[in-house]
């Protein structure tokens, strides 16, 4: 369980969080959405203690960030890194023996070239393969389906259910609704640097053109596509 | 194309206020370095020549990077992209070109030009498309990433002390040992991205002595061939190779503290100044390594708690 109680947080005079209250659960894979600049990464990096921050984070395990696995939107690799040695520092930062990696590497990622040259998605999968293999509590996967193929996106889908079964905490953006509404218990709509709606499974399809509705409105017929 | 120019002057001028000084002192001080540099290498060694091309053309060809050229060349018309490439090698270039002539030699500046232009309409990878293999594999990071980047050096480092030996020339051999351990020292130049210190599960002390450990254990690794060939082969040196080992040690630890004394910014012009005084009075490095090992506990505690 994490519990953001009162959080608020500012980059100069801009306020990007606005007392943010909110618990995410054991066992119970939680959305976040929003548009681009809602606040949704500086939330996740103020849950890892990356950033400083108004308020309170409590959780059941402390400290809460030596149990948090954070992928992050655009996951950053050093030039000459191999995803096998990437996968080893992630390890050994948490004191985890890395055992046989070949059966691990459920992507089939050639972890033997440098992390810097693969793809988009293949950084995404090897980040994701680094934090699930630190064996932590509760996680955070901002974007976790960004890039990533087809195939990927399937096996993604599962470790996220797998996760949910071993009564983990997850909490997960994605730009692509049906991504969320496939894989989470509820959703939290974060506008402007506040959580304007919570809904629950059986509501998913009544938010999504809610916000349909929000987004387009009249844009397409103010474009004059011809 | 003016623009490009004002653009790149911009962007040093903005690289010289975040190092934490101003443009007008940063070029004064480049220029001062630059000349210093430049005199002691020509006093030093009758290879200067050689090197002093070397140098310039090295810092010529990384602005020969493909992924930067194919961005110039989507940005600007063929003409002008080879005009431009063509410049800013000769404005880098120009410095050097000066010193050359103004040590009266005349075919290496022409040379040099010659070269750059050239370099000019061409662009290659920096980088190799290889995995170089390292022994650091244990302890991934900076030892890693630093040796794939810098390999050659520990190449003709270990060439020289072969010479060395071939030679019976000692002081070539400390020389050779001086360099494998001062090459490791750029590893720590520059913060990582904060991701990297907030995985570890340790506090900022513990985090501190894990990378003092991990990269003693490492620069050992690369050092102590050397040392013990030399070691081996002149006896009654093995003052000066013990205490070019234990220095280099020490000032291994002041780099790593001062990066993270300054951390997650760049380290600071206050860290260098204190670094470059150590170098002329090492017993400095006594109070130095204390001091910015609770600087970088205080700057670390943010993010490891």
């Amino acid at each position: 369980m994490i519990e953001v109680i009162g959080l608020s947080k500012k980059y100069g005079a801009k306020q990007v969080l606005k007392n943010i209250k909110i618990k995410f659960e054991e066992g119970i894979v939680c959305g976040i959405v929003g548009e681009n600049g809602a606040g949704k990464t500086t939330l996740f990096r103020c849950i890892a203690g990356l950033e400083d921050y108004e308020g309170k984070i409590f959780s059941e395990i402390n400290p809460l960030k030596n149990h948090l696995g954070f992928l992050q939107t655009e996951p950053y690799f050093f030039s000459k890194i191999t995803g096998n040695e990437y996968l080893r520092l992630l390890c050994n930062a948490r004191n985890k023996e890395l055992k046989d990696i070949e059966s691990k590497n459920i992507f089939d990622l050639p972890l033997n070239q440098y992390a810097s040259t693969y793809s988009t998605g293949m950084k995404k999968k090897l980040a994701l393969t680094a934090v699930l293999l630190q064996e932590n509590n509760f996680f955070i996967l901002d974007e976790p389906f960004n890039g990533v193929d087809i195939h990927s996106n399937i096996i993604i889908t599962e470790i996220i259910h797998k996760l949910r079964e071993l009564k983990k905490t997850v909490i997960i953006s994605s730009h692509i609704f049906s991504t969320l509404s496939d894989n989470c218990d509820e959703i939290h709509l974060l506008k402007e640097g506040e959580f304007i709606n919570k809904v629950t499974k059986g509501e998913f399809a009544k938010l999504e053109s809610e916000m349909k509705e929000i987004t387009i409105g009249d844009k397409i017929e103010r474009l004059e596509i011809k | 194309m003016i623009g490009y120019f004002i653009l790149q002057y911009r962007m040093t001028n903005r690289k010289l206020n975040d190092f934490g000084i101003g443009p007008v002192i940063g070029y004064v001080l480049l220029t001062a370095g630059f000349i210093g540099l430049s005199v002691f290498l020509f006093y030093k060694t009758a290879f200067a020549e050689y090197i002093y091309i070397t140098v310039a053309l090295a810092f010529v060809s990384n602005l020969s990077e493909i992924k930067r050229n194919d961005f110039l060349k989507a940005c600007f018309s063929d003409k002008k992209f080879k005009l431009l490439r063509i410049s800013e090698n000769l404005v880098v270039t120009i410095p050097f070109v000066c010193f050359l002539f103004f040590k009266q030699l005349l075919l290496s500046p022409v040379i040099l030009i010659g070269i750059s232009v050239l370099l000019g309409l061409t662009s290659f990878k920096t980088t190799l498309h290889f995995t170089v293999p390292t022994p650091f594999f244990k302890r991934p990071f900076e030892f890693s990433v630093g040796f794939r980047n810098t390999f050659y050096l520990f190449i003709i480092s270990y060439l020289l002390t072969f010479f060395a030996l071939f030679y019976d020339n000692f002081n070539l051999g400390v020389f050779a040992l001086l360099l494998v351990i001062v090459i490791p020292f750029s590893y720590y130049v520059r913060p990582e991205n904060d991701y990297f210190v907030w995985i570890f599960n340790s506090s900022s002390k513990q985090f501190l002595f894990h990378k003092i450990k991990t990269g003693l254990f490492f620069s050992s690794m690369l050092s102590l061939p050397i040392a013990l060939v030399l070691g081996s082969s002149y006896p009654a040196n093995v003052e000066v190779i013990f205490l070019s080992i234990s220095l280099g040690y020490f000032f291994l630890i002041t780099m790593i503290l001062a990066k993270y004394a300054s951390y997650p910014y760049e380290i600071g012009l206050p860290e260098v100044i204190i670094i470059v005084a150590s170098v002329f009075f090492p017993p400095l490095l006594l109070a130095i390594i204390p001091y910015f090992f609770i600087k970088s506990t205080k700057r670390l505690t943010r993010i490891l708690g």
